[in-house]
Protein backbone atom coordinates (compact mmCIF):
# COMPACT_ATOMS: atom_id res chain seq x y z
CA UNK A 1 0.00 0.00 0.00
CA UNK A 2 1.19 3.50 -0.77
CA UNK A 3 1.15 6.34 1.73
CA UNK A 4 -2.18 7.63 0.42
CA UNK A 5 -3.82 4.25 1.09
CA UNK A 6 -2.16 4.05 4.47
CA UNK A 7 -3.46 7.43 5.58
CA UNK A 8 -6.91 6.52 4.27
CA UNK A 9 -6.72 3.43 6.45
CA UNK A 10 -5.64 5.57 9.42
CA UNK A 11 -8.48 7.98 8.83
CA UNK A 12 -11.00 5.12 8.65
CA UNK A 13 -9.68 3.71 11.92
CA UNK A 14 -10.02 7.07 13.67
CA UNK A 15 -13.53 7.53 12.37
CA UNK A 16 -14.53 4.08 13.63
CA UNK A 17 -12.98 4.62 17.07
CA UNK A 18 -14.61 8.02 17.46
CA UNK A 19 -17.97 6.27 17.18
CA UNK A 20 -17.13 4.90 20.63
CA UNK A 21 -19.23 1.91 21.72
CA UNK A 22 -21.47 2.14 18.66
CA UNK A 23 -24.76 3.71 17.72
CA UNK A 24 -26.88 1.76 20.18
CA UNK A 25 -24.63 2.42 23.14
CA UNK A 26 -24.50 6.14 22.30
CA UNK A 27 -28.32 6.21 22.14
CA UNK A 28 -28.45 4.60 25.57
CA UNK A 29 -25.95 7.14 26.92
CA UNK A 30 -28.09 10.02 25.63
CA UNK A 31 -31.31 8.39 26.86
CA UNK A 32 -29.78 8.30 30.34
CA UNK A 33 -29.44 12.10 30.13
CA UNK A 34 -25.68 11.96 29.64
CA UNK A 35 -23.44 13.35 26.92
CA UNK A 36 -20.88 11.05 25.33
CA UNK A 37 -17.28 11.33 26.40
CA UNK A 38 -16.34 13.09 23.14
CA UNK A 39 -19.19 15.61 23.47
CA UNK A 40 -17.97 16.36 26.98
CA UNK A 41 -14.42 16.98 25.79
CA UNK A 42 -15.71 19.30 23.05
CA UNK A 43 -17.30 21.40 25.80
CA UNK A 44 -14.26 21.26 28.07
CA UNK A 45 -11.50 22.34 25.70
CA UNK A 46 -11.12 25.42 23.54
CA UNK A 47 -12.09 24.49 19.94
CA UNK A 48 -9.37 22.66 18.05
CA UNK A 49 -6.96 22.37 20.98
CA UNK A 50 -7.57 18.81 22.17
CA UNK A 51 -4.81 16.35 21.29
CA UNK A 52 -5.70 12.74 21.99
CA UNK A 53 -3.30 10.18 23.38
CA UNK A 54 -3.77 6.46 22.76
CA UNK A 55 -6.78 6.56 20.46
CA UNK A 56 -5.78 3.20 18.94
CA UNK A 57 -5.64 1.42 22.26
CA UNK A 58 -7.75 -1.68 22.68
CA UNK A 59 -8.14 -4.36 25.33
CA UNK A 60 -5.13 -6.35 26.45
CA UNK A 61 -6.21 -9.59 24.78
CA UNK A 62 -6.03 -11.62 27.95
CA UNK A 63 -9.71 -12.07 28.70
CA UNK A 64 -11.24 -14.97 26.70
CA UNK A 65 -14.66 -13.32 26.47
CA UNK A 66 -13.14 -10.28 24.75
CA UNK A 67 -11.45 -12.32 22.01
CA UNK A 68 -12.24 -10.94 18.55
CA UNK A 69 -13.92 -7.82 19.98
CA UNK A 70 -12.65 -4.28 19.81
CA UNK A 71 -12.88 -1.86 22.71
CA UNK A 72 -12.55 1.59 21.06
CA UNK A 73 -9.85 3.67 22.81
CA UNK A 74 -10.18 0.92 25.44
CA UNK A 75 -13.02 2.74 27.15
CA UNK A 76 -11.19 5.89 28.12
CA UNK A 77 -10.27 9.03 26.18
CA UNK A 78 -7.02 10.64 27.29
CA UNK A 79 -5.08 13.65 26.12
CA UNK A 80 -4.43 17.31 26.61
CA UNK A 81 -5.80 20.63 25.41
CA UNK A 82 -6.44 24.22 26.38
CA UNK A 83 -9.13 25.54 28.70
CA UNK A 84 -9.57 29.30 28.36
CA UNK A 85 -6.14 29.27 26.75
CA UNK A 86 -4.39 27.28 29.49
CA UNK A 87 -3.09 23.74 29.16
CA UNK A 88 -4.64 20.83 31.08
CA UNK A 89 -4.53 17.05 30.87
CA UNK A 90 -7.61 14.83 30.88
CA UNK A 91 -8.71 11.27 31.50
CA UNK A 92 -12.34 10.79 30.47
CA UNK A 93 -14.02 7.42 30.88
CA UNK A 94 -16.33 6.23 28.10
CA UNK A 95 -19.37 4.41 29.48
CA UNK A 96 -20.39 3.27 25.99
CA UNK A 97 -17.36 0.97 25.87
CA UNK A 98 -17.61 -1.83 28.43
CA UNK A 99 -19.26 0.55 30.89
CA UNK A 100 -16.10 2.64 31.02
CA UNK A 101 -14.39 -0.11 32.98
CA UNK A 102 -10.70 0.38 33.75
CA UNK A 103 -8.92 -2.08 31.48
CA UNK A 104 -5.25 -2.91 31.48
CA UNK A 105 -4.46 -0.96 28.30
CA UNK A 106 -6.69 1.89 29.45
CA UNK A 107 -4.55 2.17 32.56
CA UNK A 108 -1.39 2.55 30.46
CA UNK A 109 -3.08 5.43 28.65
CA UNK A 110 -4.11 6.98 31.95
CA UNK A 111 -0.55 6.74 33.24
CA UNK A 112 0.54 8.63 30.15
CA UNK A 113 -2.03 11.40 30.64
CA UNK A 114 -1.06 11.78 34.31
CA UNK A 115 2.55 12.04 33.18
CA UNK A 116 1.55 15.05 31.04
CA UNK A 117 0.01 16.76 34.05
CA UNK A 118 2.63 15.77 36.58
CA UNK A 119 5.86 16.34 34.69
CA UNK A 120 4.64 19.40 32.80
CA UNK A 121 2.94 20.77 35.95
CA UNK A 122 -0.52 21.44 34.54
CA UNK A 123 -3.97 20.61 35.97
CA UNK A 124 -5.22 17.01 35.87
CA UNK A 125 -8.90 16.48 35.14
CA UNK A 126 -10.87 13.23 35.34
CA UNK A 127 -14.36 12.90 33.88
CA UNK A 128 -15.63 9.80 35.63
CA UNK A 129 -18.32 7.57 34.13
CA UNK A 130 -17.06 4.11 34.87
CA UNK A 131 -18.12 0.82 36.39
CA UNK A 132 -14.70 0.49 38.05
CA UNK A 133 -12.02 -2.11 37.42
CA UNK A 134 -12.51 -4.38 34.39
CA UNK A 135 -12.60 -7.55 36.40
CA UNK A 136 -11.88 -9.84 33.41
CA UNK A 137 -8.49 -8.16 33.04
CA UNK A 138 -7.74 -7.45 36.69
CA UNK A 139 -8.41 -10.91 38.04
CA UNK A 140 -5.50 -12.91 39.40
CA UNK A 141 -2.56 -11.73 41.49
CA UNK A 142 -0.28 -11.54 38.44
CA UNK A 143 -2.38 -8.67 37.19
CA UNK A 144 -3.57 -7.07 40.44
CA UNK A 145 -0.39 -7.13 42.54
CA UNK A 146 1.24 -4.45 40.40
CA UNK A 147 -1.75 -2.12 40.16
CA UNK A 148 -2.93 0.86 42.19
CA UNK A 149 -0.09 3.29 41.50
CA UNK A 150 -2.56 5.89 40.25
CA UNK A 151 -3.60 6.72 43.82
CA UNK A 152 -0.02 7.08 44.97
CA UNK A 153 0.73 9.44 42.10
CA UNK A 154 -2.43 11.42 42.73
CA UNK A 155 -1.49 11.76 46.42
CA UNK A 156 2.05 12.87 45.63
CA UNK A 157 0.84 15.48 43.14
CA UNK A 158 -1.79 16.82 45.51
CA UNK A 159 -0.99 20.48 46.07
CA UNK A 160 1.45 20.53 43.14
CA UNK A 161 -1.12 20.75 40.33
CA UNK A 162 -4.87 21.29 40.64
CA UNK A 163 -6.72 17.96 40.42
CA UNK A 164 -10.40 17.81 39.52
CA UNK A 165 -12.59 14.71 39.36
CA UNK A 166 -16.00 15.36 37.83
CA UNK A 167 -18.55 12.66 38.56
CA UNK A 168 -20.64 12.30 35.38
CA UNK A 169 -21.81 8.73 35.84
CA UNK A 170 -20.94 5.91 38.18
CA UNK A 171 -17.60 5.70 39.93
CA UNK A 172 -17.25 2.44 41.79
CA UNK A 173 -14.40 1.12 43.89
CA UNK A 174 -11.20 2.11 42.04
CA UNK A 175 -12.87 5.07 40.34
CA UNK A 176 -14.22 6.31 43.69
CA UNK A 177 -10.76 6.86 45.17
CA UNK A 178 -9.86 9.19 42.30
CA UNK A 179 -12.39 11.82 43.49
CA UNK A 180 -11.48 11.07 47.10
CA UNK A 181 -7.96 12.38 46.44
CA UNK A 182 -8.95 15.18 44.05
CA UNK A 183 -9.31 18.84 45.09
CA UNK A 184 -12.68 19.46 43.49
CA UNK A 185 -15.51 16.98 42.87
CA UNK A 186 -18.66 18.23 41.12
CA UNK A 187 -21.42 15.60 40.82
CA UNK A 188 -24.21 15.52 38.23
CA UNK A 189 -27.62 15.15 39.86
CA UNK A 190 -29.42 11.91 39.01
CA UNK A 191 -26.74 10.26 36.88
CA UNK A 192 -23.60 10.25 39.01
CA UNK A 193 -22.80 8.16 42.03
CA UNK A 194 -19.75 6.87 43.82
CA UNK A 195 -19.15 4.15 46.37
CA UNK A 196 -16.27 1.95 47.40
CA UNK A 197 -18.57 -1.02 46.83
CA UNK A 198 -21.48 -0.79 44.38
CA UNK A 199 -24.98 -2.17 45.14
CA UNK A 200 -24.30 -5.78 43.97
CA UNK A 201 -21.18 -6.03 46.15
CA UNK A 202 -23.01 -4.42 49.09
CA UNK A 203 -25.83 -6.96 48.71
CA UNK A 204 -23.39 -9.88 48.54
CA UNK A 205 -21.12 -8.80 51.40
CA UNK A 206 -23.33 -7.08 53.97
CA UNK A 207 -26.79 -8.09 52.73
CA UNK A 208 -28.07 -4.54 52.31
CA UNK A 209 -30.54 -3.85 49.47
CA UNK A 210 -29.90 -0.36 48.15
CA UNK A 211 -29.84 1.53 44.85
CA UNK A 212 -26.72 3.23 43.54
CA UNK A 213 -28.45 6.61 43.99
CA UNK A 214 -29.34 5.96 47.65
CA UNK A 215 -25.92 4.49 48.30
CA UNK A 216 -23.78 7.21 46.76
CA UNK A 217 -25.77 9.65 44.64
CA UNK A 218 -25.02 13.35 44.41
CA UNK A 219 -27.41 14.20 47.24
CA UNK A 220 -25.75 11.72 49.61
CA UNK A 221 -22.26 13.02 48.91
CA UNK A 222 -23.02 16.73 48.58
CA UNK A 223 -25.36 16.95 51.60
CA UNK A 224 -24.43 14.11 53.97
CA UNK A 225 -20.96 12.62 53.50
CA UNK A 226 -19.12 15.74 52.32
CA UNK A 227 -17.29 13.73 49.63
CA UNK A 228 -18.81 15.83 46.82
CA UNK A 229 -18.19 19.57 46.40
CA UNK A 230 -21.06 20.70 44.20
CA UNK A 231 -24.28 19.18 42.89
CA UNK A 232 -24.82 20.24 39.26
CA UNK A 233 -27.91 19.91 37.06
CA UNK A 234 -26.47 18.14 34.03
CA UNK A 235 -23.30 17.39 32.06
CA UNK A 236 -23.10 20.88 30.59
CA UNK A 237 -23.34 22.52 34.02
CA UNK A 238 -20.71 20.08 35.26
CA UNK A 239 -18.16 21.00 32.58
CA UNK A 240 -18.98 24.68 33.18
CA UNK A 241 -18.24 24.20 36.89
CA UNK A 242 -14.89 22.55 36.15
CA UNK A 243 -13.86 25.48 33.95
CA UNK A 244 -15.12 28.10 36.42
CA UNK A 245 -13.24 26.39 39.26
CA UNK A 246 -9.96 26.14 37.37
CA UNK A 247 -10.12 29.83 36.40
CA UNK A 248 -9.18 30.66 40.03
CA UNK A 249 -6.12 28.40 40.06
CA UNK A 250 -2.59 28.66 38.75
CA UNK A 251 -1.35 25.79 36.57
CA UNK A 252 0.80 24.62 39.48
CA UNK A 253 2.03 25.61 42.92
CA UNK A 254 5.02 27.61 41.64
CA UNK A 255 2.87 30.07 39.70
CA UNK A 256 0.66 32.87 40.97
CA UNK A 257 -3.12 32.47 40.72
CA UNK A 258 -4.36 34.11 37.53
CA UNK A 259 -5.60 37.68 37.83
CA UNK A 260 -8.49 38.94 35.75
CA UNK A 261 -9.42 42.39 34.50
CA UNK A 262 -11.84 44.04 36.92
CA UNK A 263 -14.09 47.06 36.42
CA UNK A 264 -15.77 46.78 39.83
CA UNK A 265 -14.35 49.83 41.71
CA UNK A 266 -11.93 48.90 44.50
CA UNK A 267 -13.40 51.55 46.80
CA UNK A 268 -17.04 50.63 46.13
CA UNK A 269 -19.06 51.29 49.31
CA UNK A 270 -21.89 48.93 50.03
CA UNK A 271 -24.74 50.66 51.86
CA UNK A 272 -26.56 47.37 52.51
CA UNK A 273 -23.82 46.33 54.93
CA UNK A 274 -24.89 49.07 57.32
CA UNK A 275 -28.15 47.34 58.21
CA UNK A 276 -27.37 43.68 57.61
CA UNK A 277 -26.33 42.66 61.12
CA UNK A 278 -29.38 42.64 63.43
CA UNK A 279 -29.25 44.77 66.58
CA UNK A 280 -29.80 41.69 68.74
CA UNK A 281 -26.60 39.65 68.98
CA UNK A 282 -28.81 36.57 69.25
CA UNK A 283 -30.35 37.06 65.80
CA UNK A 284 -29.12 35.41 62.63
CA UNK A 285 -28.44 36.92 59.19
CA UNK A 286 -27.10 35.50 55.95
CA UNK A 287 -23.33 35.95 55.79
CA UNK A 288 -23.36 35.16 52.06
CA UNK A 289 -24.88 38.61 51.61
CA UNK A 290 -21.68 40.07 53.08
CA UNK A 291 -19.55 37.92 50.78
CA UNK A 292 -21.48 38.92 47.65
CA UNK A 293 -21.51 42.59 48.63
CA UNK A 294 -17.74 42.67 49.03
CA UNK A 295 -16.28 40.54 46.19
CA UNK A 296 -15.94 41.59 42.54
CA UNK A 297 -19.35 41.82 40.87
CA UNK A 298 -20.90 39.66 43.61
CA UNK A 299 -19.55 36.50 41.97
CA UNK A 300 -18.91 33.77 44.55
CA UNK A 301 -18.03 30.18 43.60
CA UNK A 302 -19.14 28.34 46.71
CA UNK A 303 -17.80 24.89 47.52
CA UNK A 304 -19.78 22.30 49.49
CA UNK A 305 -22.77 24.70 49.71
CA UNK A 306 -25.15 22.01 50.97
CA UNK A 307 -22.89 20.34 53.54
CA UNK A 308 -21.77 21.75 56.91
CA UNK A 309 -23.65 24.94 56.05
CA UNK A 310 -22.65 26.58 59.35
CA UNK A 311 -19.42 27.56 57.63
CA UNK A 312 -19.31 29.02 54.12
CA UNK A 313 -16.24 28.48 51.92
CA UNK A 314 -15.59 29.37 48.31
CA UNK A 315 -13.63 31.25 45.70
CA UNK A 316 -14.08 34.81 44.52
CA UNK A 317 -12.01 37.76 43.30
CA UNK A 318 -11.02 41.07 44.83
CA UNK A 319 -9.80 43.65 42.32
CA UNK A 320 -9.36 40.74 39.92
CA UNK A 321 -7.18 38.60 42.20
CA UNK A 322 -8.48 35.20 43.33
CA UNK A 323 -9.22 34.82 47.06
CA UNK A 324 -10.62 32.04 49.22
CA UNK A 325 -13.42 33.09 51.56
CA UNK A 326 -14.04 31.39 54.90
CA UNK A 327 -17.13 32.77 56.66
CA UNK A 328 -19.21 31.67 59.63
CA UNK A 329 -22.90 31.37 58.79
CA UNK A 330 -25.15 32.57 61.66
CA UNK A 331 -28.18 31.22 59.75
CA UNK A 332 -27.17 27.63 60.45
CA UNK A 333 -26.53 26.38 64.00
CA UNK A 334 -26.00 30.03 64.89
CA UNK A 335 -22.65 29.79 63.12
CA UNK A 336 -21.25 27.47 65.80
CA UNK A 337 -18.52 25.20 64.46
CA UNK A 338 -19.02 21.45 64.61
CA UNK A 339 -17.12 18.41 63.37
CA UNK A 340 -18.09 18.71 59.71
CA UNK A 341 -17.68 22.50 59.58
CA UNK A 342 -14.14 22.24 60.97
CA UNK A 343 -13.34 19.53 58.45
CA UNK A 344 -14.76 21.56 55.56
CA UNK A 345 -12.95 24.77 56.51
CA UNK A 346 -9.61 23.05 57.25
CA UNK A 347 -9.58 21.33 53.88
CA UNK A 348 -10.45 24.55 52.07
CA UNK A 349 -7.72 26.50 53.87
CA UNK A 350 -5.18 23.83 52.84
CA UNK A 351 -6.42 23.99 49.25
CA UNK A 352 -5.96 27.76 49.03
CA UNK A 353 -2.61 27.69 50.82
CA UNK A 354 -1.30 25.00 48.47
CA UNK A 355 -1.97 27.15 45.41
CA UNK A 356 -1.06 30.57 46.78
CA UNK A 357 -4.63 31.85 46.99
CA UNK A 358 -5.00 34.48 49.76
CA UNK A 359 -7.59 33.81 52.45
CA UNK A 360 -10.28 36.15 53.74
CA UNK A 361 -11.93 35.22 57.04
CA UNK A 362 -15.31 36.71 57.96
CA UNK A 363 -15.90 36.01 61.63
CA UNK A 364 -19.21 35.71 63.41
CA UNK A 365 -18.76 32.63 65.53
CA UNK A 366 -20.22 31.82 68.94
CA UNK A 367 -17.53 29.15 69.33
CA UNK A 368 -17.31 25.42 68.84
CA UNK A 369 -20.37 23.33 69.60
CA UNK A 370 -20.32 21.79 73.04
CA UNK A 371 -22.13 18.76 74.44
CA UNK A 372 -21.78 15.00 74.59
CA UNK A 373 -22.77 14.46 70.99
CA UNK A 374 -19.94 16.52 69.50
CA UNK A 375 -17.39 15.34 72.08
CA UNK A 376 -18.12 11.73 71.16
CA UNK A 377 -17.77 12.64 67.51
CA UNK A 378 -14.26 13.95 68.28
CA UNK A 379 -14.78 17.71 68.09
CA UNK A 380 -11.40 18.20 69.80
CA UNK A 381 -9.63 16.31 67.04
CA UNK A 382 -11.67 17.89 64.24
CA UNK A 383 -11.43 21.39 65.67
CA UNK A 384 -7.67 20.88 65.81
CA UNK A 385 -7.62 20.33 62.04
CA UNK A 386 -8.74 23.88 61.57
CA UNK A 387 -6.20 25.25 64.07
CA UNK A 388 -3.56 23.28 62.22
CA UNK A 389 -4.59 24.38 58.73
CA UNK A 390 -4.84 28.08 59.60
CA UNK A 391 -1.49 27.92 61.44
CA UNK A 392 0.28 26.23 58.53
CA UNK A 393 -1.11 28.60 55.91
CA UNK A 394 1.51 31.11 54.72
CA UNK A 395 -0.61 32.81 52.05
CA UNK A 396 -1.86 36.35 52.77
CA UNK A 397 -4.58 36.14 55.43
CA UNK A 398 -7.09 38.92 56.11
CA UNK A 399 -9.60 38.81 58.94
CA UNK A 400 -12.76 40.84 59.44
CA UNK A 401 -14.60 40.36 62.73
CA UNK A 402 -18.24 41.08 61.86
CA UNK A 403 -19.75 40.29 65.21
CA UNK A 404 -18.96 37.39 67.52
CA UNK A 405 -15.43 36.11 67.87
CA UNK A 406 -15.79 33.80 70.84
CA UNK A 407 -13.33 31.33 72.25
CA UNK A 408 -11.41 29.02 69.96
CA UNK A 409 -13.75 30.14 67.18
CA UNK A 410 -11.72 33.37 67.11
CA UNK A 411 -8.48 31.41 66.82
CA UNK A 412 -9.47 29.06 64.00
CA UNK A 413 -10.99 31.95 62.04
CA UNK A 414 -7.55 33.57 61.97
CA UNK A 415 -7.52 35.67 65.10
CA UNK A 416 -4.52 37.84 65.91
CA UNK A 417 -2.41 34.88 67.07
CA UNK A 418 -2.64 33.21 63.64
CA UNK A 419 -0.65 35.72 61.59
CA UNK A 420 -3.35 37.69 59.81
CA UNK A 421 -1.70 40.33 57.62
CA UNK A 422 -4.60 42.58 58.50
CA UNK A 423 -7.26 42.10 61.17
CA UNK A 424 -10.10 44.59 61.42
CA UNK A 425 -13.48 44.66 63.14
CA UNK A 426 -16.91 46.07 62.46
CA UNK A 427 -18.25 48.22 65.34
CA UNK A 428 -20.52 45.28 66.26
CA UNK A 429 -17.55 43.01 67.03
CA UNK A 430 -17.25 41.13 70.31
CA UNK A 431 -13.87 39.45 70.75
CA UNK A 432 -14.03 37.37 73.89
CA UNK A 433 -13.10 34.10 75.51
CA UNK A 434 -16.86 33.50 75.69
CA UNK A 435 -20.14 35.35 75.29
CA UNK A 436 -21.27 37.87 77.93
CA UNK A 437 -24.03 35.60 79.30
CA UNK A 438 -21.82 32.55 79.69
CA UNK A 439 -18.91 34.57 81.02
CA UNK A 440 -21.02 36.40 83.58
CA UNK A 441 -22.53 33.18 84.91
CA UNK A 442 -19.08 31.76 85.55
CA UNK A 443 -17.17 34.83 86.78
CA UNK A 444 -19.93 36.35 88.94
CA UNK A 445 -21.67 33.15 90.05
CA UNK A 446 -21.37 33.98 93.75
CA UNK A 447 -22.34 37.65 93.40
CA UNK A 448 -25.40 36.75 91.35
CA UNK A 449 -26.50 34.09 93.83
CA UNK A 450 -26.03 36.46 96.79
CA UNK A 451 -27.91 39.37 95.23
CA UNK A 452 -31.39 40.31 96.42
CA UNK A 453 -32.58 40.17 92.80
CA UNK A 454 -30.32 37.64 91.02
CA UNK A 455 -31.86 38.24 87.57
CA UNK A 456 -31.34 41.99 87.77
CA UNK A 457 -27.81 41.46 89.05
CA UNK A 458 -27.07 39.05 86.20
CA UNK A 459 -28.41 41.53 83.62
CA UNK A 460 -26.30 44.32 85.12
CA UNK A 461 -23.17 42.15 85.07
CA UNK A 462 -23.85 41.07 81.46
CA UNK A 463 -23.98 44.70 80.36
CA UNK A 464 -20.72 45.40 82.20
CA UNK A 465 -19.15 42.35 80.58
CA UNK A 466 -20.28 43.55 77.16
CA UNK A 467 -18.40 46.82 77.63
CA UNK A 468 -15.18 44.85 78.13
CA UNK A 469 -15.48 43.08 74.77
CA UNK A 470 -16.42 45.89 72.39
CA UNK A 471 -13.95 46.30 69.52
CA UNK A 472 -12.36 49.44 70.94
CA UNK A 473 -10.96 47.35 73.80
CA UNK A 474 -8.97 45.16 71.38
CA UNK A 475 -8.20 48.15 69.13
CA UNK A 476 -7.15 50.19 72.16
CA UNK A 477 -4.62 47.51 73.03
CA UNK A 478 -3.45 47.54 69.37
CA UNK A 479 -4.45 43.87 69.07
CA UNK A 480 -6.59 44.52 66.05
CA UNK A 481 -5.49 46.90 63.32
CA UNK A 482 -8.63 48.99 62.99
CA UNK A 483 -12.36 49.31 63.56
CA UNK A 484 -14.01 49.91 60.18
CA UNK A 485 -17.29 51.12 58.76
CA UNK A 486 -18.91 47.97 57.30
CA UNK A 487 -19.56 49.86 54.07
CA UNK A 488 -15.78 50.22 53.56
CA UNK A 489 -15.05 46.49 53.87
CA UNK A 490 -14.27 45.91 50.19
CA UNK A 491 -11.76 48.74 49.98
CA UNK A 492 -10.08 47.70 53.22
CA UNK A 493 -9.68 44.11 52.00
CA UNK A 494 -8.32 45.14 48.60
CA UNK A 495 -5.73 47.46 50.15
CA UNK A 496 -4.79 44.67 52.59
CA UNK A 497 -4.34 42.18 49.77
CA UNK A 498 -2.14 44.58 47.83
CA UNK A 499 -0.02 45.15 50.94
CA UNK A 500 0.31 41.41 51.63
CA UNK A 501 1.18 40.42 48.07
CA UNK A 502 4.88 40.08 48.82
CA UNK A 503 4.35 38.22 52.11
CA UNK A 504 7.28 35.96 52.92
CA UNK A 505 7.17 33.50 55.79
CA UNK A 506 9.79 30.82 56.12
CA UNK A 507 8.80 27.95 58.37
CA UNK A 508 11.35 25.66 60.04
CA UNK A 509 12.31 22.69 57.91
CA UNK A 510 10.37 19.51 58.58
CA UNK A 511 9.52 16.44 56.58
CA UNK A 512 5.89 17.12 57.37
CA UNK A 513 3.83 17.77 60.45
CA UNK A 514 1.53 15.30 62.15
CA UNK A 515 -1.81 16.57 61.06
CA UNK A 516 -4.67 15.85 63.48
CA UNK A 517 -6.81 14.07 60.84
CA UNK B 1 -48.25 10.76 55.47
CA UNK B 2 -47.18 13.86 57.43
CA UNK B 3 -43.50 14.73 57.33
CA UNK B 4 -41.58 14.93 60.60
CA UNK B 5 -39.62 18.13 61.23
CA UNK B 6 -36.63 17.42 63.44
CA UNK B 7 -34.44 19.64 65.57
CA UNK B 8 -30.96 19.84 64.02
CA UNK B 9 -29.33 21.05 67.24
CA UNK B 10 -29.79 20.45 70.95
CA UNK B 11 -31.38 23.47 72.64
CA UNK B 12 -34.35 25.07 74.35
CA UNK B 13 -37.54 26.00 72.50
CA UNK B 14 -37.44 29.80 72.42
CA UNK B 15 -40.47 30.50 70.28
CA UNK B 16 -43.22 28.67 68.42
CA UNK B 17 -43.18 30.47 65.09
CA UNK B 18 -46.05 28.72 63.27
CA UNK B 19 -49.45 27.58 64.52
CA UNK B 20 -51.15 24.29 63.59
CA UNK B 21 -52.98 24.68 60.31
CA UNK B 22 -50.76 27.55 59.13
CA UNK B 23 -49.36 27.39 55.60
CA UNK B 24 -45.58 27.57 55.49
CA UNK B 25 -43.15 27.83 52.58
CA UNK B 26 -39.89 25.88 52.40
CA UNK B 27 -37.39 27.70 54.61
CA UNK B 28 -39.98 29.36 56.87
CA UNK B 29 -39.27 28.96 60.58
CA UNK B 30 -41.65 26.56 62.34
CA UNK B 31 -40.09 26.89 65.77
CA UNK B 32 -37.06 28.81 67.02
CA UNK B 33 -34.55 27.11 69.31
CA UNK B 34 -32.12 28.80 71.61
CA UNK B 35 -28.71 27.18 71.57
CA UNK B 36 -25.15 28.48 71.78
CA UNK B 37 -26.75 31.79 72.92
CA UNK B 38 -28.28 32.15 69.47
CA UNK B 39 -31.83 32.00 68.19
CA UNK B 40 -31.75 29.22 65.67
CA UNK B 41 -34.81 28.63 63.47
CA UNK B 42 -35.98 25.11 62.65
CA UNK B 43 -37.29 25.52 59.13
CA UNK B 44 -39.97 23.81 57.06
CA UNK B 45 -38.18 21.47 54.63
CA UNK B 46 -40.85 22.12 51.95
CA UNK B 47 -44.09 24.03 51.35
CA UNK B 48 -47.05 22.69 53.30
CA UNK B 49 -49.41 23.13 56.24
CA UNK B 50 -48.31 22.65 59.83
CA UNK B 51 -50.26 19.65 61.19
CA UNK B 52 -49.02 19.66 64.73
CA UNK B 53 -46.46 21.36 66.99
CA UNK B 54 -45.04 18.75 69.36
CA UNK B 55 -43.06 20.97 71.72
CA UNK B 56 -43.78 23.93 73.97
CA UNK B 57 -41.76 27.04 74.76
CA UNK B 58 -39.04 26.47 77.32
CA UNK B 59 -38.78 22.75 76.61
CA UNK B 60 -35.35 21.23 76.02
CA UNK B 61 -35.05 19.21 72.81
CA UNK B 62 -32.25 16.96 71.65
CA UNK B 63 -30.81 16.98 68.16
CA UNK B 64 -32.99 14.64 66.07
CA UNK B 65 -36.14 15.05 68.17
CA UNK B 66 -39.34 15.54 66.17
CA UNK B 67 -40.63 19.04 66.95
CA UNK B 68 -43.51 19.36 64.47
CA UNK B 69 -45.42 17.56 61.75
CA UNK B 70 -45.93 18.98 58.29
CA UNK B 71 -48.99 18.01 56.22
Amino acid sequence: MGMRDLVDELSAKRTRIRKMGGEEAVLRQHAAGKLTVRERLDLLFDPGTFAEIGIHATHAGIAPDLAGRETPADGVVAGFGRIDGRLASVIAYDFTVMAGSMGRTAEIKCNRAREVAYTKRVPMIWLIDSAGARIQEAIGSKSFAGSGLLFREESIMSGVVPQVAAMMGPGAAGTAYIPALADFVPMVRGTSNMALGGPPLVKAVVGEDITAEELGGSKVHCEVSGCGDLEVEDDRACIRAVKDYLAYFPANNTERPPGAPCDDPADRREEALLTLVPDSPRRAYDVKKVVRAVVDHGVFFELKPAWAKNVVVGLARLAGAPVGIVANQPMVLGGALDVDAADKAARFIMLCDAFGIPLVFLQDVPGFMVGSKVERAGIIRHGAKMLYAVSEATVPKLTVVLRKAYGAGYFVMCGRGYEPDLIVAWPTAEISVMGPEGGTNIVFRREIAAAADPDAERARRVEEFRKLINPYMAAGAALIDDVIDPRETRGVLIRGLEMARTKTLLRPWKKHGVMPV
Amino acid sequence: MPEEIKAHITGVVFEIAATPGARVAAGDPVIVLESMKMEIPVEAPRDGAVKEILVREGQTVQEGDVVALLE
